[in-house]
């Protein structure tokens, strides 16, 4: 930087005698700073005056003595000219010099606070204070947290819902006219702040509006015990669609200390220290609705989240029994009395309630959280102040899990630095790789059914998936072979491994289970029964962007588009997306697959590829990021599969309990469940290019989860 | 610094108002148009203390709408540089702290923050405090500045501030 030093002079005419400095060497003054107290010599009158600087800047050397008598035009002292290392409002913050006049330059570019775009610093200034904030961090043994709001820690919908869930807050932001907005806490929120907050500095940023931000940010923290106004909010990205652009400004010394859990991996561009987190789902039929403009998912809409529906008017019906019937009774028997009252209606009403609550009784076992299952949620109702306050059951439990994972992030990091002793800094990058890594180190698994066979096993997500957990794939057995992934039971690498000693046989769950809670899990929970597992693709928020460098080449989020419609339906109708050539490959692909005869073995009864084609389509995806080539000859074999068991009942028998499911896709309530009749009579019409694989298979796990649900 | 000082306004009524209550209802619309603005050159308007005269009003032509000039008394709040002030800080953070006095904002910068002061981010509120914690100023602390500059706009007014002279800091009761 190049430093203008000014030199002050007396100007007086007279020589002066300098009583009094009242600065000192590096103190920065601005315009008519008290410099030093002097008095004419000579004169009679004694009267002590004042010598106001001239100029801003700090003083870099005092040349005159005190007591000294300094002739005209002699030097007094050195000033360095002020650089406005800090800019608020294009105005100097040190000496307040005004940088919109005078052609000033200032080098402030950083704008370091994060809820303070005005207010910028100069490069040299960031650095010293992200240094400053790095050393305070290690000093405190802390890391920094970059926390995502919409469902991560939080669920938001504009819909109408009951006012009376509990932990749901309600809000306006926009005046009394302005929409509604109903925001759910995820369960464990604040446990998870509290625990977590001792190891990390915990900072907000979302794509949020400000004033969202920090409405959210007041109800997730009251006493500003875990933020104090560090939120990034929309207002403040760089970029609309990247949070990436801000860390560099935020953290100018390097982002080696930062980790990062989010919903969504494409605004970070996948960076390897983020901790892609399972998206929260509460309010049906709302997405994220603080997506970047032209990303939003639309996934998971109609299965997971709670139907709210439900839940209102039943509960308006006892809150009348409730007043009626037991007036006088204490607050804590009139709950109890009201759920076993509320059990037993739901018994005689309708079977499938007297299998939730039982569900409820005997704790879930983790496997169908995994597969998220739909339960009907039963409600709790406490009565306070003659309020009534549903509780609705909430199985998402994903944070205590995040928690764990982060606390071994954090002590492995810390471990890391304490092992390198010349106060090298280890970079988060690679502790969070590393740590993923260990999770199934030492496992080797064969996959049977995982990957189609016209894929290379390295270029599968579930390689992928198991390569970033540390585990080792090999294409076949060998001596030390540990797990074998396997879709459905009877394949040839299933029955030779039936005979192997210490071989666990897993579904695929399994393996999803472990990528998304970073933790081997017994395996024993995830057995290969008869009837197999369908989730073939890991879920979207397992991926493993540092494994797979294709992957974020062929996601990037420009490429993902809306349905022109915009409706569930046609998003995920097959023919849409699949031109007639693609068609025409996929039945190539399948004579080829079926004629080299791979692992099926039920392949017997083909039947002709398209109308089936449809279909299954919307199952056997669940993953983003797979290319459309990758799924085609399996989903023949799936389909056929399917042929076979009884599950195609199965998906009638559903579609018959769940009226409204279907409404709510569009189609019309006692037509018989046909999606590929209908995707042909309106595919026709929509463009075959306009869905990206990637949101289109987000859409067929969200069917194919509730399909599978009941 | 305050000022009592007399200004003009122009209020724009609609016919329905013409009536009984007519210059009620221009002084109602002069004290909400007027009151907790900010102007440039005046700064911010305070209250209305007294309303001088409500001119002869004018209808706009094809409209209906009149046009009535008021000259009116207030008390308004104008920064300078150079002036002394009391305010209280808002928000602390590595950069400097941010204060308001009354409607106005100030920003600190850190190096306008006596040196002997650290900030500490570790404590609850974040603050910027001595070694030996006899000063210690937080978020909602009363602090004595001296402005440095002052940004004016036309709808508003900032200033940048500094505690780097006598008897500028905590204000402790």
């Amino acid at each position: 930087m190049a430093e203008k030093t000014v030199v002050i002079s007396q100007q007086n005419t007279k020589p002066i005698k300098i009583s009094k400095w009242k600065v000192r060497e590096g103190f920065t003054i601005s315009i008519g700073t008290v410099v030093f107290l002097y008095d004419f010599e000579k004169v009679d009158i004694k009267q002590q005056r004042k010598f106001k600087s001239p100029q801003a800047g700090t003083v870099c050397k005092l040349i005159a003595q005190e007591g000294a008598i300094i002739p005209p035009g002699e030097v007094l002292f050195e000033l360095e000219a002020c650089i406005h290392p800090t800019v608020m409002k294009d105005m100097c913050a040190e000496c307040g010099a005004d940088l919109r006049k005078d052609d000033l330059n200032s080098t402030a570019s950083v704008p370091m606070i994060h809820t303070v775009p005005d207010l910028k610093v100069s490069e040299e200034l960031a650095q010293k204070l992200g240094k400053a904030d790095g050393e305070r961090l290690l000093r405190d043994k802390k890391l920094v947290l970059l926390v995502d709001l919409d469902q991560t820690l939080i669920h938001t919908t504009n819909d109408i819902i009951p006012p009376n869930l509990k932990d749901v807050y309600h809000f306006q932001l926009y005046g009394p006219n302005s929409p509604w907005y109903h925001t759910r806490l995820r369960p464990g929120t604040h446990q998870f702040l509290n625990k977590v907050s001792p190891y990390f500095e915990l900072h907000i940023c979302t794509f949020g509006a400000r004033n969202y931000a920090h409405r959210i940010t007041a109800i997730l923290d009251a006493d500003e015990r875990f933020f104090s106004n560090r939120v990034l909010s929309r207002d403040e990205c760089f970029n609309p669609t990247s949070k990436t652009a801000n860390l560099k400004a935020l953290f100018p010394c390097g982002d080696h200390m930062v980790c990062i859990i989010d919903d969504r991996e494409d605004v970070w561009s996948h960076a390897t220290n983020l901790i892609h987190v399972k998206p929260y789902h509460f309010f049906k039929h709302t997405g994220d609705i603080n997506a970047p403009p032209g990303l939003e998912k639309h996934e998971h809409d109609e299965k997971d989240g709670i139907d709210l529906s439900n839940i209102t008017p039943k509960v308006d019906k006892e809150n009348g029994n409730d007043e009626e019937n037991l007036p006088n009774c204490d607050k804590t028997t009139v709950t109890e009395a009201f759920s076993q009252n509320e059990d037993s209606e739901k018994i005689s009403e309708n079977g499938e309630s007297q299998k939730d609550s039982n569900v409820e009784e005997t704790k879930e076992p983790p496997d169908e959280k995994t597969e998220n299952k739909p339960e009907e949620r039963t409600e709790e109702r406490k009565n306070e102040n003659a309020i009534d306050v549903i509780e609705v059951e909430d199985p998402d439990d994903y944070l205590l899990y995040l928690e764990d994972i982060l606390i071994r992030i954090h002590k492995a990091f810390y471990e890391e630095y304490d092992k390198l002793d010349s106060g090298e800094v280890p970079d988060l990058k690679k502790v969070i790789p590393n740590v993923k890594g260990q999770v199934l180190k030492g496992c080797k698994m064969v996959f049977s059914g995982l990957v189609p066979t016209h894929i290379k096993l390295q270029h599968s997500r579930a390689y992928q998936v198991a390569k970033s957990l540390g585990a080792d794939v090999k294409q076949d057995f060998e001596e030390d072979t540990t797990h074998l992934v396997a879709v459905r039971p009877g394949t040839a690498k299933v029955n030779a491994g039936r005979r192997r000693k210490n071989l666990k046989i897993v579904t695929p769950d399994w393996l999803w289970a472990c990528a998304e809670r970073w933790e081997r899990i017994e395996e024993k929970i995830f057995p290969l029964n008869s009837k197999g597992s369908k989730n073939r693709h890991p879920p979207p928020h397992c991926s493993s962007p540092e494994h797979n460098p294709n992957y974020s080449i062929h996601d990037t989020p420009a490429q993902r588009k809306r349905s022109p419609s915009g409706r569930f339906m046609d998003t995920i109708n097959p023919l849409m997306s699949f031109s007639t050539a693609d068609i025409e490959d996929m039945g190539k692909e399948v004579e080829d697959t079926l004629d080299t005869e791979s692992e099926s073995e039920e392949d017997a009864t083909k039947k002709a590829p398209l109308p089936i084609e449809t279909f299954d389509k919307e199952d056997s995806s669940s993953s983003s990021g797979e290319s459309l080539t990758a799924e085609m000859p399996r989903g023949h074999k799936r389909n056929i599969d399917k042929r076979n068991d009884e599950d195609e009942e199965e998906l009638k028998e559903s579609e018959d309990e769940f009226p409204s499911t279907k409404f709510r896709r569009g189609e019309q309530l006692d037509s018989d469940l046909d999606i590929g009749q209908d995707s042909n009579s309106e595919g026709s019409a929509e463009a075959p290019d306009e869905i990206d694989d990637g949101e289109w298979n987000m859409m067929g796990a969200a069917l194919e989860r509730e399909f599978l649900s009941n | 610094m305050f000022y009592h000082i007399s200004l003009e306004h122009e209020i724009l009524l609609h016919p329905q108002y013409f009536g009984p209550q007519l210059l009620e209802k221009v002084k109602t619309k002069l004290y909400t148009e007027v009151e907790g603005t900010c102007t440039g050159k005046y700064g911010f308007v305070i209250a209305v203390t007294t309303i001088d005269s409500i001119g002869a009003g004018l209808i706009l032509p094809g409209q209906g709408f009149v046009i009535y000039p008021v000259k009116y008394k207030a008390i308004v709040f104008r920064p300078f540089k150079g002036e002394v002030l009391d305010a209280v800080v808002r928000q602390v953070n590595k950069v400097g702290m941010f204060a308001e006095i009354g409607p106005l904002s100030c920003f600190i910068s850190h190096h306008s923050i006596p040196a002997e002061m650290e900030f500490c981010p570790n404590v609850n509120p974040q603050c910027y405090k001595t070694k030996d914690e006899d000063v210690v100023i937080h978020a909602e602390g009363e602090i004595r500045l001296k402005i440095v500059g002052t940004r004016v706009d036309a709808t508003g007014i900032f200033a940048i501030g500094t505690l780097m002279d006598d008897y500028l800091g905590l204000i402790s009761n």
